[in-house]
């Protein structure tokens, strides 16, 4: 009856209880006491470079090449930024701090970047790349430009020409006779100006979408690339190669045709590795080939669409005559021999 | 500034979806830029195809959408796709391995979605998924592609069965298991066939073979699933039937009608009624529809005989094969099912058990449930001796527990029930002692023995113990021992009460027509009445008036031999050795006749087509004759026969004797009281609270504002009342205003 029980009384007393003090003893642990003490081999701190010294310029390359995928937009185009200042500023002869094969790889996917700055500091940084490593990696570059030709934004199309006006300029010849160089960028650039022939029975010229603002422009900048192009494929380059005076290392006649090719990859032609290749994306390496399928499965269309561009007249008008130029000139020999 | 607006521009410009939309209404105008994007995926592709297994996150547009865009217009543009199928196929057979995961389940998806848009048939689709299935690592990958298999495999079939793709995967499945015996990949090939066995997509007997094969495998995994699929696959599939009857319970059309006239008209409410309407066409439909005849798997076999040696053989009785107990145990089952049901002839089946008949052997009574199923009337009696005595000796003394010896007993009169010869006399009797235990389940047990034996074999029980029925029936020579291998003669139940209704009939017909009734009638006659009154009969037989009767006589056809024909009914009698079953009804027959050990066969059935009105009849007279039938012995026999004759034997059963004696204590009562049911009961409004809250939500304004301390609110509720007119009038103007414009910050966007 009177009140709580005295077992209840011990318990409830028993949390407030002092711990008895002795002398000459560690103090004892509170019943809540947690171990925090821990053991371990080695401890690694991450946040923290231990180097002495600054890192070399090749370290930061790869440190800036690493960072092209990174997902800010200004971040992308400081570490483009930095690695052309870094090219640029090797002297002539000495080797690049990274070497293209390194960063031609990492970069190239950028030609695809959504952001117009870090597209334009690519071309800036590919622009200062020498041209002779430009010449192994071109069917890479080559892919990616065509991806960026058909691109849905309109943007990324424009400037897509603009680099490969550049590869172009940088390494021409490897580009017309790439596997798919030719017969694939040929189609390519018709569908692009919208030429097709098995399109044109429709009575209603279809609008193209995503198109808008600047057609013309934009398709006189096609032309002029095409124009590029088909010069470089199809004109026979005027600074030939003057024929060697023969016998200039006497006992051995012809010496260069029996010596391995200086380039790599000499047979690629015979596609002993990859996957089996059709029409479009063999490689025509001579120009009486590119002639020839240039003839079947793109001229006419280039003539019928050239007849509507020149009609159109202006600046349109003007590069359609500097493309029929071209095509001319590229296949007078052709037809004369026909 | 200039910055943000090429964003936006951009993105309408990359918008695949818009574009994806555009095409699918208008594919003539858009096939410049739809012949533009294919382009670009195959630019893509190949960029992506020189290094297939890159993590690809290039700028606006990825393969992966370029994939979804392609195939949802594939469609539209047939002449411009014709790879793409291909080429998703060879990408992934090529590389399912090193794709990205979430490009490899775009690809699975796309391919589908063609197959849904008839751009590749079913078996290129089904021929593509199935070796990636079997082949691939992933486990992710592996139950996508299962899924969709069984999806595919399930629409084709939806609206005709389709044979010409069932069969090729038939093959497939049945190739990959017998190709490699020992592979565990043939475990797709039971997965994906039992679960087409349990919607009744596959019922034929390819599949039951496919799963024969699996059984007969070399990787256990593979036999327990060929097995399991046996003994449970028609379980799961009648289950699965009546799932699906019962989904859509009774939907009141009237009352949603009703409710429909009354409640705010919205498009939601609309589309739920049409729902609902179609539903119940549907379900109509379902009911009038015939009902699907399924064979169980244990019955589509071909040759059973050599399938259970063969099972046996090579799995249990070989002392090289490495299956555990457990899935040793599961084939037995199988086997002794299938002997059970079958009445195989497996002789080496019965001198296994003997090594395992003990009580301390793991999971004895189901190894006493397989063997009570394996016994049938065929199996020598000879062979079954020996066994019945090692369980009497091993589970039934004084000094075994009582379960045991429960078990033992039980076991002991399955047996018996499917093979009465195997016992002796003096076994018997010393087991039938047993029902004066003191343990409950153990009386049970030997009394259940006792009364299987009182009608099967009287003569081996001591006299006392035989008690009235059977002793009176062992007199009157009525009950006999059936003799090894004695079959029971198949007959109508109370065909001869029939028989006997109808001469006495056609006697009264002729006596009142003053002809002789013991001559035989013509039956040409007789035919043609009889088809006039196919179905009239049925009240005919409530009236007793006599003119009426004239007609019965003629109510069957004749169709039998000519020497049938020219002898009247009455002495179609003949002499028979076979002993039908002892049914009570037979008694008053039995009295009547002249030699009542050899029962005369009523030839009724076997020479005239018995009219709807003649089983109405029938059904009549055998009600009138079932007084016996309310007898307990009577009772327990139809027990017997409502047990199907392909439910296995369980464990479970064997042992259940053995728990009648057994205490249950509280908290094992209230859990059975209570059932499978677990779910408490809980509110609407109380389960979307603990929803939000578990997905980490909060609360709404509304629920703050109920549940705010009331001194905080006081305020602000004096200072209102306190306002001048203007003031509230401003409050009111300005709340509707911020409705008006929705919100306070309104939508149209700063």
């Amino acid at each position: 009856m009177g009140g709580a029980s005295a077992r209840k009384k011990k318990e409830k007393k028993k949390d407030f209880q002092k711990p008895k003090l002795k002398v000459g003893k560690a103090k004892p642990k509170a019943t809540n006491f947690t171990d925090t003490s821990f053991k371990a081999k080695s401890i690694v701190l991450t946040q923290q470079s231990l180097s002495a010294n600054a890192p070399s310029v090749a370290a930061q390359c790869s440190h800036h090449l690493s960072m092209l995928t990174h997902k800010s937009d200004s971040q992308r185009k400081e570490s483009l930024a930095y690695l052309t200042t870094a090219i640029t500023s090797t002297r002539p002869g000495f080797p690049l701090p990274q070497p293209s094969s390194i960063i031609l790889p990492s970069v190239q996917r950028l030609i695809l970047d959504a952001s117009n700055g870090v597209r334009q500091q690519l071309l800036k940084l590919l622009q200062s790349l020498p041209k002779n490593d430009i010449v192994s990696h071109s069917d890479q570059l080559l892919l990616h430009t065509r991806a960026g030709m058909t691109h849905l934004a309109t943007e990324i199309r424009v400037f897509a020409l603009d680099v490969l006006e550049w590869l172009l300029g940088a390494a021409g010849d490897e580009v017309v006779s790439c596997a798919g160089g030719w017969v694939k960028m040929l189609k390519c650039f018709i569908g692009l100006l919208g030429w097709q022939i098995e399109v044109s029975g429709k009575w209603s010229a279809p609008k193209s979408f995503g198109k808008a603002g600047g057609d013309a422009k934009v398709q006189v900048k096609q032309m002029t690339a095409l124009t590029t192009f088909l010069r470089v494929g199809l004109v026979p380059s005027r600074g030939a190669v003057p024929v060697e005076v023969e016998g200039g290392n006497f006992p051995l006649w012809q010496a260069g045709h029996n010596s391995l090719s200086q380039r790599s990859n000499a047979y690629a032609y015979l596609n002993l590795f990859g996957a089996s290749r059709d029409e479009e994306a063999e490689m025509y390496e001579d120009r009486e080939d590119r002639q020839r399928v240039f003839h079947d499965r793109a001229e006419a269309a280039i003539f019928a669409g050239l007849e509507q561009a020149t009609k159109g007249g202006g600046e349109l008008g003007r590069a359609a005559a500097q493309l029929r130029k071209v095509v001319r000139e590229g296949m007078a020999d052709f037809h004369s021999e026909v | 500034m200039g910055k943000r607006k090429v964003g936006a521009l951009e993105k309408v410009d990359a918008d695949l979806a818009n574009l994806q939309y555009k095409v699918k209404r208008d594919p003539a105008s858009y096939r410049d830029d739809f012949l533009s994007q294919y382009s670009q995926y195959e630019t893509f592709k190949e960029l992506f195809m020189q290094n297939p297994s890159t993590v690809e996150d290039t700028g606006l547009v990825s393969l992966k959408e370029l994939i979804e865009f392609v195939s949802h217009c594939a469609d539209c543009y047939p002449d411009i796709t014709a790879e793409f199928p291909q080429d998703l196929i060879k990408i992934l057979s090529l590389h399912h391995e090193e794709l990205e995961m979430e490009l490899r389940e775009k690809m699975v998806g796309s391919l589908v979605l063609l197959r849904n848009k008839d751009v590749i048939d079913s078996s290129t689709l089904l021929n593509t998924l199935f070796p990636i299935l079997v082949t691939t690592p992933s486990k992710s990958l592996r139950e996508l592609m299962f899924t969709k298999i069984l999806s595919d495999l399930k629409s084709s079939n939806t609206k005709a069965t389709n044979h010409k793709l069932n069969r090729t995967i038939q093959t497939v499945l049945f190739n990959l298991l017998t190709s490699d015996r020992a592979s565990p990949k043939g475990i797709w090939a039971v997965k994906i066939t039992r679960e087409l066995w349990k919607r009744q997509i596959w019922a034929e007997a390819k599949a039951v073979e496919i799963m024969k094969e699996a059984s007969l495998a070399d990787n256990e995994k593979v036999i327990t699933g060929g097995v399991r699929f046996f003994l449970g696959g028609d379980k799961e599939r009648e289950e699965a039937a009546e799932e699906s009857s019962d989904d859509d319970e009774n939907i009141d059309m009237s009352k949603l009608r009703h409710q429909a006239g009354i409640n705010k008209k919205t498009k939601k409410k609309e589309r739920q009624l049409k729902m609902a309407a179609e539903k119940v066409k549907k379900k109509e439909k379902k009911k009038s529809a015939p009902h699907p005849l399924n064979f169980s798997a244990l019955h589509l076999l071909h040759d059973p005989q050599g399938f259970a040696e063969t099972l046996f053989s090579k799995h249990v009785q070989n002392s090289r094969s490495k299956l555990s107990l457990d899935s040793k145990l599961l084939v037995l089952q199988l086997v002794s099912r299938l002997v059970g049901l079958h009445k195989l002839t497996v002789i080496a089946l019965y001198s296994y058990f003997l090594k395992y008949l003990t009580p301390r052997q793991a999971s004895v009574t189901s190894f006493l449930a397989c063997l009570a199923q394996a016994t049938h009337n065929l199996v020598p009696p000879d062979v079954l001796e020996p066994l019945i005595q090692k369980i009497a000796n091993e589970f039934v003394s004084e000094a075994a527990a009582a379960e045991v010896a429960a078990a033992g007993l039980n076991s002991i009169r399955e047996i018996c029930v499917r093979q009465p010869l195997a016992m002796n006399d003096t076994l018997l009797q010393d087991l039938v002692m047993y029902r004066k235990s003191k343990d409950k389940g153990v009386m049970m047990a030997a009394k259940g023995l006792l009364s299987l034996y009182r009608e099967v074999g009287a003569e081996l029980l001591k006299k006392r113990d035989r008690g009235k029925d059977a002793a009176i029936g062992l007199r009157t020579g009525e009950v006999r021992e059936r003799r090894f291998g004695e079959e029971e003669a198949g007959e109508i139940e109370g065909i001869e009460l029939l028989e006997k209704w109808k001469e006495d009939e056609r006697r009264k017909k002729r006596i009142e027509q003053g002809l002789d009734p013991d001559a035989p009638t013509d039956e040409e006659e007789v035919e043609a009445e009889d088809w006039k009154n196919w179905d009239v009969e049925s009240d005919d037989s409530d009236s007793s008036t006599g003119w009426i009767n004239v007609e019965s006589d003629g109510e069957d056809i004749n169709i039998s031999d000519s020497e049938d024909e020219k002898e009247p009914p009455a002495k179609k009698t003949k002499l028979s050795s076979t002993t039908p079953g002892a049914d009570g009804e037979e008694k008053e027959n039995i009295s009547k006749s002249e030699e009542p050990e050899a029962k005369r066969i009523s030839k009724l059935a076997t020479t005239r087509i018995l009219t709807p009105a003649d089983l109405a009849k029938l059904q009549e007279l055998r009600l009138a004759s079932s007084v016996t039938s309310a007898m307990p012995s009577n009772k327990r026999r139809a027990a017997m026969a409502a047990r199907h004759a392909d439910d296995p034997l369980t464990a479970a059963e064997i042992e259940a004797p053995g728990l009648l004696g057994k205490k249950s204590t509280k908290e094992e009562k209230i859990a059975m009281a209570k059932g499978e049911r677990d779910e408490h009961h809980q509110s609407t409004t109380a389960k979307r609270k603990e929803k939000k809250a578990s997905e980490g939500k909060s609360t709404t304004n509304k629920e703050k504002a109920r549940k705010k301390n009331f001194l905080m609110t006081l305020g602000k509720a004096k200072g209102k009342q306190k306002r001048s007119l203007i003031d509230v009038k401003k409050t009111l103007k300005g709340h509707l205003d911020r409705q008006k414009r929705g919100g306070k910050r309104g939508n149209q966007g700063h």
